[in-house]
């Protein structure tokens, strides 16, 4: 605790150094968190360009808008860098900003490592897109460059190797900065914060960094393989000398699908604050919420072979059943949210609709998620739009949305300023508009046999229609996304100085300290009596009313 | 509203039936009811979870704007265990419909009437029909025929001389991937002729769009006069 107990005491001390070498050397975790933030805005926009690549390309059949191989180029950078260096690295930015200030700690517990785990992401993230400047082009194999295709006899071209050793510097990050997410909350919370006490937030990102810690290492063996493959003839994978490429699947995915709770159980937390916040009720069944997050952990590491239903290579019953299971911790918060919303007095500030949004769409992903969980289902659906079109729902209409939850509630927190509520509002809705309009044609196109993956396909009238009409959802995601960087710059123009809880209701302990918050996180605590640190604070008339 | 998201849901569950090809072996056959009981129970869940997210949003949105604690309702134990076991049950459901199906799919017969090894290659096909000494191949820019006798079971011995490929005939419901090094066998029963659409379907370069086959299922006179023509030839 000696670190909450400087907080409180030492003297104004100026820590953070200002200007560009400022931000260079920093070791503060709002301002790690602020460079997470950032740079994951960036490679998101990058991202989401090629995504409008591709949906021009497939808005009309055998159209020669890019050659095959610049799509295949497209599609891979395109899912690498939404999944590594977009929606994971996100979760990484805002935990980084809110968990020391949600245990009422000072900083993170292992500061530089915590800044050396930035840089070595950046350098990560920057590594897979030089890709694109080597000889060949970068990366085409696909975001899990199944191998034998992504070796060296088949993508000879130094892109390849460059996707694998930057994506093993993320992985090696992610690795390090879990460390820290692991040990602030457990050693550095203020007096009064109890474990049990803690945010749902930073529970959730305790039991994704435990995922992190157990699926992290084995894509790190599994890369490392790959480049061995690749340049020392170690035969891992290769079928000819006695290698197996099963086997590479098999470590990816041991890895691929806690990576899909890595990247949603962060946003999870998000959703139970934004939700509570906006209903002026405290969070319900927040055992249940934290309990249901280690239960979609621990079954998250039984169900990697689902992604392989169709190889013939692994127990398909057993695989199904474990997949099966997660929908119960999943649906257990889903009940917990709508029970914090019933009889509450909501409104419906953007957070908010993001959150409602985000319920909605990830309904879908989940139940579709069911369905290609069991294998008569995934014989067809494995490699088609349909799966593309599910997991577009869980991490596109879920993660997604949440970030965007994220950051209109947090903006105020982080930056001192309150985003328009007006451009706000058009931002959610035509991100919700477009987003369904881009993705449930897929389902149907999926389940009418269009493969993932091809840069053209037959002039067949309906998979004309359905792909034109994702094009086009397309188009409004796209307008979406800028009318968000329009709201961030007319809203930064307009500044005033904001409360600590500018939304009225919020209870978690950052909105128990000025906005943004000073250099060590609190001038003063308040005391730490309930699950509501902050609502206390400000409502102590309601304070009896706060959850132990 | 509940009603209207249940019409439009019904309308969905229609749309998807509709979209998943007819039966056409009877493996299919099998996945196809997987396939309604998913969507019917599917879209069940959407529009009762679905529903209760929008109703409750919309009931309950603030009226009096100086409201700052609605109420501090936080738990209510025999809920939360109800909803725990409920979505158990729903699920235990589930997999007693998958499962036999799966295994009726998966499962072969000792005896094939007809058995074809399939090699997957950068950016084709290649058919062999050992028994008959009829090989079929094609290139990247024709796409070659599988074809198939009706009402008999065909084995399929599959494998790939490249990088991974995944054979798959949508009509059929079904594909399987072919993995160089391993031969992946599987069966189907076609009951009904006709011409249907084959593909990859997994990832395997830049000609994956174009890897296509067709899959011609012939009444058993005309296949076998069609192997006599093809094994003179």
């Amino acid at each position: 605790m000696s670190a909450v107990a400087t907080t409180a005491a030492a003297p104004p001390r100026r820590l953070v150094k200002h200007g560009i070498l400022g931000w260079l050397v920093t070791t503060n975790h709002k301002q790690i968190g602020i460079l997470y933030i950032c740079t994951t805005l960036v490679f998101f926009l990058i991202a989401g360009f090629l995504a409008d690549v591709i949906r021009l390309q497939l808005a009309g059949p055998q159209q020669n808008f890019v050659s095959p191989h610049t799509y295949n180029e497209v599609f891979t950078l395109h899912g690498t860098a939404m999944i590594f260096l977009f929606i994971a690295p996100f979760g990484f930015g805002i935990a980084n900003f809110l968990i020391p200030l949600q245990c009422g700690a000072a900083d993170m517990a292992f500061p530089r490592l915590n800044a050396f785990g930035y840089w070595l992401f950046l350098l990560g993230g920057l590594t897979v897109f030089s890709g694109v400047f080597a000889a060949g082009g970068g990366a085409s194999a696909g975001w899990y460059a199944y191998t034998p295709l992504s070796d060296i006899r088949v993508s000879s071209g130094i892109g390849q190797d460059l996707w694998f050793i930057g994506l093993t510097l993320t992985s090696i990050s992610g690795i390090l900065t879990a460390i820290n997410f692991l040990v602030t909350p457990i050693v550095f919370r203020a007096p009064g914060m109890t474990m049990w006490r803690l945010p749902v937030f930073t529970w959730e990102m305790i039991a994704t960094s435990l995922l992190i810690l157990m699926a992290f290492p084995p894509l790190t063996a599994a890369f490392a393989m790959a480049l061995m493959d690749r340049h020392a003839n170690a035969h891992f994978f290769d079928p000819t000398r006695g290698g197996d490429p099963v086997l590479y699947q098999h470590t990816f995915w041991f890895f691929g699908h806690p990576e899909v709770y890595v990247m949603i159980l962060p946003m999870f937390g998000v959703i139970t604050e934004v939700i509570a916040v906006f209903s002026r009720k405290p969070v319900f069944g927040y055992t249940g919420l934290v309990l249901s997050a280690f239960a979609i952990a621990g079954l998250s590491m039984g169900v990697w072979a689902h992604h392989m239903f169709t190889t013939g290579a692994v127990n398909d019953p057993f695989f199904s059943a474990m997949s099966f299971l997660i929908a119960v911790p999943t649906g257990i918060k889903f009940f917990n949210w709508i029970a914090t919303m019933w009889r509450g007095a909501i409104s419906f500030e953007t957070p908010m609709l993001f959150a409602i949004g985000f319920l909605l769409n990830f309904l879908v992903g989940g139940i579709t998620g069911v369905m290609v969980a069991s294998p008569p289902i995934d014989f067809q659906a494995n490699g088609s739009y349909f799966l593309v079109s599910h997991f577009h729902y869980t991490l596109g209409g879920g993660s997604m949305f949440a970030i965007f939850a994220a950051l209109y509630f947090w903006f105020p927190k982080i930056w001192g300023v309150k985003l328009d509520e007006r451009w706000g509002r058009f931002n959610f809705w035509t991100m919700f508009v477009g987003f369904n309009v881009t993705f449930a044609p897929m389902l149907f196109l999926g389940m009418m046999g269009m493969p993932r993956r091809v840069y053209t396909y037959p002039a067949i009238p309906a998979w004309h229609d359905l792909n034109l009409l994702a094009s086009i959802g397309t188009a409004i995601i796209t307008i979406s996304v800028a009318s968000f960087a329009w709201n961030v710059i007319v809203s930064s123009r307009k500044r005033e100085a904001l409360p600590e809880d500018p939304w009225g209701s919020a209870y978690t302990l950052e909105w128990a300290t000025s906005s943004p918050p000073p250099e060590l996180n609190f001038d003063s605590l308040p005391p730490i009596r309930s699950k509501r640190p902050a609502f206390d604070k400000h409502h102590p008339e309601l304070a009896h009313t706060s959850p132990p | 509203m509940v009603g209207r998201l249940a019409t439009l849901a019904a309308l969905i569950g229609l749309a998807g039936c509709a979209a998943i090809p007819n039966d056409t072996t009877v493996q299919a056959a099998d996945m196809h009811r997987v396939w309604a009981v998913f969507i019917v129970a599917g879209l069940a869940v959407y529009v009762l979870v679905g529903g209760l997210i929008l109703w409750s949003a919309l009931a309950y949105r603030r009226r009096d704007p100086s409201v700052v604690q609605a109420n501090a309702v936080h738990k209510n134990t025999p809920l939360e265990i109800g909803w725990t076991i409920a979505p158990i049950i729903v699920v235990a459901g589930l997999f007693l419909v998958t499962f036999p199906a799966e295994q009726h799919v998966e499962n072969m017969v000792k005896r094939p009437g007809e058995v074809v090894q399939v090699v997957a290659f950068r950016w084709s096909w290649r058919f062999v029909y050992a028994n008959e000494h009829v090989v079929v191949q094609g290139t990247t820019g024709s796409p070659p025929e599988l074809v198939l006798p009706e009402n008999r079971t065909t084995e399929i011995r599959l494998t790939s001389s490249d990088v991974i490929h995944s054979f798959w005939v949508p009509s059929f419901l079904f594909k399987r991937m072919a993995i160089p090094g391993i031969v992946n066998a599987f069966d189907f029963t076609p009951e009904r002729a006709g011409v249907f659409m084959g593909r990859c379907a997994e990832l395997c370069g830049t000609y994956h769009a174009h890897m296509s086959f067709t899959v011609r299922v012939l009444p058993a006179d005309q296949f076998a006069r069609w192997v006599r023509a093809r094994s003179a030839a």
